[in-house]
């Protein structure tokens, strides 16, 4: 028997690793994804746990290669979509992803802009990301579709003289700030140690 | 003395991927040479071994070779890689000599 939960989480990337792992400590390891759907399978409480990581600056080819590799090390991976997209043949500009921007179309990393990934509980701590300048570095790449967000929704905003548009783009300025916090802290960090 | 100025210091995420590539591995068991070596003090994360490997093979200190079993890409050091790794056992020598000589204490 199969469980079947529909969840939206956007760009709440914690929020969805937290209620994986709820949801695994529960008894229910994911099983199948679709654009809304995660299916669970019964398992043991605490058998597994998850963790989600952003991938979208990758090309097709690297997002492959690093899916490979962690199956690689043994963990259960699945790809997730970040967006609620139903189009098909959609063709995306990624201006913050590595490199001076890249093409996502659904050939490649569009729709599959998360991994979740599954570890089987054995007592060692289950981080993807351990040195300090990694995590900067991931953090960045967390905050950079943020900012390209505010910058769009600014320019938009004033062009169109929106206050909603601006609104929009304050709101996108939110996470930067955050993930600008945690960066810092992890370059600060860096500066002694390096894990 | 050697000369090793112009060489920094290596990370040590970055100096144990080199000795491990020694002989040639993928990246599972690089990481399990790690653990290994450290007694588990060193653990990478997968993202963390990914972006390093990525960087040594853009430095051209690593390279992929030859057999690929089944999707698991197999790695190993380069001459330059050598060099470099050469370079780094001498600076470690001479800084854990100087530090031996302060705090004391054999290691």
């Amino acid at each position: 028997m199969s469980k079947k939960c529909y969840r939206f989480f956007g760009g709440l990337l914690s929020a969805q690793e937290n209620w994986l792992n709820k949801m695994a400590a529960m008894g229910y390891r994911l099983i199948r994804t679709e654009k809304l759907l995660y299916e669970f399978q019964k398992c043991s409480p605490g058998e597994v746990e998850y963790r989600i990581d952003f991938i979208a600056e990758k090309s097709a080819e690297k997002a492959k290669e690093y899916h490979d590799l962690l199956e690689e090390l043994g963990y259960r991976v699945f790809f997730k979509n970040i967006n609620l997209n139903y189009s098909v043949g959609k063709v995306h500009w990624r201006p913050w992803a590595e490199k001076g921007g890249r093409i996502a179309s659904n050939a490649t990393t569009f729709n599959r802009e998360l991994l979740i990934v599954e570890k089987s509980r054995d007592g060692k701590p289950f981080e993807l990301h351990t040195t300090y300048e990694d995590k900067a570095g991931y953090c960045a790449n967390l905050r950079d579709p943020w900012f390209m967000l505010f910058v769009l929704f600014g320019v938009l905003g004033l062009v169109q003289r929106s206050a909603l548009l601006l609104t929009l783009g304050a709101i996108a300025l939110i996470p930067v700030f955050l993930y600008q916090i945690q960066i810092l802290k992890f370059k600060q960090d860096a500066k002694t140690k390096e894990w | 003395m050697r000369d090793n100025a112009k060489s920094g210091a290596l990370t040590e995420v970055t100096f144990y991927i080199l000795l491990s590539l020694y002989a040639p591995k993928h990246g599972y068991a690089v990481m399990q040479f790690i653990e290994e070596k450290t007694g588990g003090r060193l653990s990478l994360g997968a993202g963390t071994l990914y972006g390093a490997l990525n960087s040594l093979l853009e430095k051209k200190w690593i390279e992929p070779c030859g057999g690929r079993e089944g999707r698991k890409k197999e790695y190993r050091i380069t001459e330059r890689g050598k060099e470099i790794a050469e370079k780094e056992l001498y600076r470690l020598r001479e800084l854990a000599a100087v530090a031996a000589e302060i705090i004391g204490g054999a290691v």
